[in-house]
């Protein structure tokens, strides 16, 4: 082939490259604008409450408006972090409104929880908190109570060096495996557990109390939430136990008054009911103090052998070439 | 599944994407650290099809393969040299995976090596807009600085005119007689710092950073401190107790109770500045070769190493064999199986800790020293074998007449 026709066809081949180059930044700068422009909503998702989908959950099962507030949000309005006797004083003075009262006593007739299974699901850093609750519900009560909808609420109070992803929470929630799912308090999921604080995970789940009411076996909750493990602190043993306490549960009925529905809840005790198989424990791998010093030493001087390495071998070969280069030339 | 195919960083993009088609900033997702401009690319993940993005990443992996054999035919390497280095980006797992899995390193590499075609080009305008662009969409580039205004030697590259290319000449074979980086002996102090300052390098400082202020600026206005933080800051001062390749990962974990004083901060930069400075001032004219190396060892004493910044020397990598002297046997073989081996030694010992809840952070941090001693054997044998070729050829002045002509080959 001709030099000239190579040339020809080199500075074609140059030209659609440049061509596609520039189709390539036009598309950028459209993309970029494109996204400025944006409004429209798809996904609300705030960090430390994902409520991503409640709205289509609530045209399909006809939840009232007023079911969307998280109860313990205002938890973390009212408090910096999260520590029991605070959230012990949270539930016992600002969640239970005092016009339910004769309802909330004819609930606590009609339900009883009778079984609680909790347990970790996996190995490592990344398990599942496996919760299974039972109750037994007397059918010839539920049926007269003014009870519109009713949904579960779980609330676990995760220990420090626990975390629940909240994003994690409301792909689970698009999915449809949960009805609502929130995480309240630290939610950065990089921190070793000396830097980070306590959080929360609220959970709603739907229960038709009506239909739990014809099974002979009852009520039965049962929710697999997924946890993470952050870096413990050092342990002179090499390990960390962690231990998830008891979560707690509630009830959220709407009731057919009057003037208006309102929302009333039930906090379900466990009524001395021990847990099915003991206290969940979660054994994680930490740093040894004792490795501190060596580990400090020997990172140091691997990085400075290394350096030398390459700088030498640098220095060596470049004038190395550059003296071959000189007697070529 | 315990170890999902889609990245983690994939799901993070993602959901940035969807706040920002709500009107919302992408950093109210956790650990978002990127530019806007990559929430602003997956935006289409919340409207067409989530996976939008992971077709982006792939068909910029496939731009990095065209951008490849574009450079390598400009400096006229044979066909089936060029192939067979393009095959090496092409079929490596690691590249093809990393842009499949979803993450956004292919774009960077894309436009890293397009920041080469520029030059090459003569194109220094462009170059610089592509330099301050990439740099602010991935703070690392900004170790190709010194390199690039090295590289525009006023001996070597006039402004306006394309430059003359150095050619593959087969390999044992420099083509350039004379580094461009020697002071003639003539001149004096202040001539020799005067004449650094070309109009080619001043163009490209400028613009350069001008766009990249201009982009950092505009979303700062966006976003404010959250967006400086996240996409900047965090990066300068990145310390990451949480196990991966680096070797002060153990480190790092077993002191974080305690503040690092800036000494110890200071003494644990060093490896990589020296480095960085040594390879500058080595290699900085085989503008290719200088990048790969920078880039090597760059990822090997940083302070974080993930699986996905291997990308960032392996689109590099593809520009330098050609002018490579090593054999597959027995030397590259043996460097691509150490490379390898300790690397899938230290996944052994992390997947124990990870899914399996061992404690093996002992075994993990030496697994992590082991790879470090690869990396820096892979390196010193590249060096090693490497035909040192300056990326543009000597211009020279005419005494008669001031005519520019191209400098001889050294052969």
């Amino acid at each position: 082939m001709p030099p000239s026709t190579v040339s020809y066809h080199m500075e074609s081949w140059q030209h659609v490259q440049v061509h596609i180059c520039r189709i390539l930044g036009i598309q950028l700068i459209f993309l970029v604008g494109f996204g400025f422009c944006m409004s429209s909503s798809f996904v609300s998702c705030e960090v430390g409450g994902c409520t991503s989908n409640v709205g289509s959950t609530n045209q399909s099962l006809n939840i009232p408006p007023y079911f969307e507030k998280h109860i313990t949000k205002s938890y973390f309005d009212k408090y910096d972090s999260l520590l029991d006797s605070d959230f012990l004083d949270f539930i016992s003075h600002e969640l239970f409104p005092g016009s339910c009262e004769l309802l909330l006593d004819n609930l606590n007739l009609v339900l009883r929880l009778s079984v609680q299974q909790r347990s970790l699901i996996g190995d490592g850093s990344h398990r599942h908190l496996s919760s299974s609750f039972r109750f037994n519900i007397q059918s010839e009560l539920i049926a007269e109570l003014p009870i519109h909808f009713c949904e579960a609420i779980i609330i676990e109070k995760l220990p420090y060096g626990i975390f629940a992803d909240p994003f994690e929470l409301q792909h689970l929630l698009q999915r449809g495996v949960f009805m609502g799912a929130a995480v309240f308090g630290d939610t950065n999921l990089e921190l070793p557990s000396v830097h980070s604080n306590r959080s929360l995970v609220e959970v709603h789940m739907d229960v038709d109390l009506n239909t739990f009411s014809r099974h002979k076996d009852g009520l039965e909750i049962n929710i697999d939430l997924p946890l993470h493990i952050r870096y413990p602190p050092l342990e002179e043993s090499g390990y960390s136990n962690i231990e998830l306490g008891a979560p707690d549960l509630f009830m959220r009925c709407s009731i057919e008054a009057k003037s208006h529905n309102q929302s009333c809840l039930l906090m379900l005790k466990d009524n001395g009911v021990a847990l099915g198989n003991g206290p969940v424990v979660w054994r994680v791998p930490s740093g040894i103090k004792a490795h501190a010093r060596a580990v400090s030493i020997v990172t140091f001087i691997s990085a400075i052998l290394s350096t030398l390495s390459i700088v030498l071998t640098s220095v060596y070969y470049s004038s190395t070439k550059l003296c071959k280069n000189l007697k070529q030339s | 599944m315990e170890v999902r195919y889609t990245d983690v960083d994939y799901l993070v993009f993602s959901d940035a994407a969807s706040l920002v088609a709500s009107g919302k900033s992408p950093y109210q997702r956790s650990t978002y650290r990127y530019s806007p401009l990559l929430a602003f690319l997956l935006v289409p993940n919340s409207i067409i099809h989530p996976s939008w993005g992971k077709f982006l990443f792939s068909a910029s992996d496939l731009l990095v393969g065209l951008f490849i054999h574009t450079i390598l035919e400009l400096r006229k390497v044979p066909e089936n040299l060029c192939t067979c280095a393009l095959m090496v980006w092409l079929f490596n797992p690691f590249t093809f995976s990393i842009g499949t899995r979803g993450n956004c390193e292919p774009i960077v590499c894309a436009m890293i090596l397009w920041i080469i075609i520029c030059l090459m080009n003569g194109k220094v305008l462009q170059a610089a807009f592509w330099y301050g662009l990439v740099v602010h969409f991935r703070i690392y580039p900004i170790i190709y600085s010194i390199p690039i205004i090295l590289v525009l030697d006023p001996h070597c590259f006039l402004y306006g005119l394309k430059p003359a290319l150095s050619s593959w000449v087969g390999q044992g074979n420099s083509t350039q007689s004379i580094p461009s980086t020697a002071v003639p002996e003539s001149c004096g102090i202040w001539i020799a710092l005067t004449s650094m300052f070309t109009r080619a390098r001043i163009m490209f400082g400028l613009i350069s950073g001008a766009v990249f202020f201009a982009f950092t600026g505009l979303f700062f206005y966006l976003y404010r401190w959250e967006f400086l933080h996240e996409a900047l800051l965090y990066h300068l001062t990145r310390t990451d107790p949480r196990h991966n390749f680096s070797i002060y990962f153990y480190h790092i974990y077993l002191h974080y109770e305690h503040e690092f004083s800036v000494v110890e901060r200071l003494i644990s930069f060093l490896p990589q500045f020296l480095v960085q400075l040594v390879l500058i001032v080595c290699f900085a004219q085989d503008l290719p070769f200088c990048f790969f190396a920078q880039t090597v060892a760059f990822v090997a004493f940083n302070k974080v190493i993930t699986a996905q910044y291997f990308v960032w020397f392996f689109c590099l990598l593809p520009l330098i064999l050609p002018w490579s002297n090593m054999k597959l046997k027995w030397t590259g073989l043996s460097c691509i199986l150490l490379w390898m081996g300790t690397q899938t030694h230290w996944l052994m010992w992390g997947y124990l800790l990870e899914f399996k809840g061992k404690n093996v952070f002992l075994e993990l941090w030496i697994a992590s020293i082991l790879f470090l001693a690869a990396n820096t054997f892979v390196l010193i044998k590249i060096i090693r074998y490497h035909t040192y070729s300056s990326l543009f050829q000597r211009l020279e002045f005419s005494s008669s007449d001031n005519d520019l002509k191209e400098g001889k080959k050294s052969n």
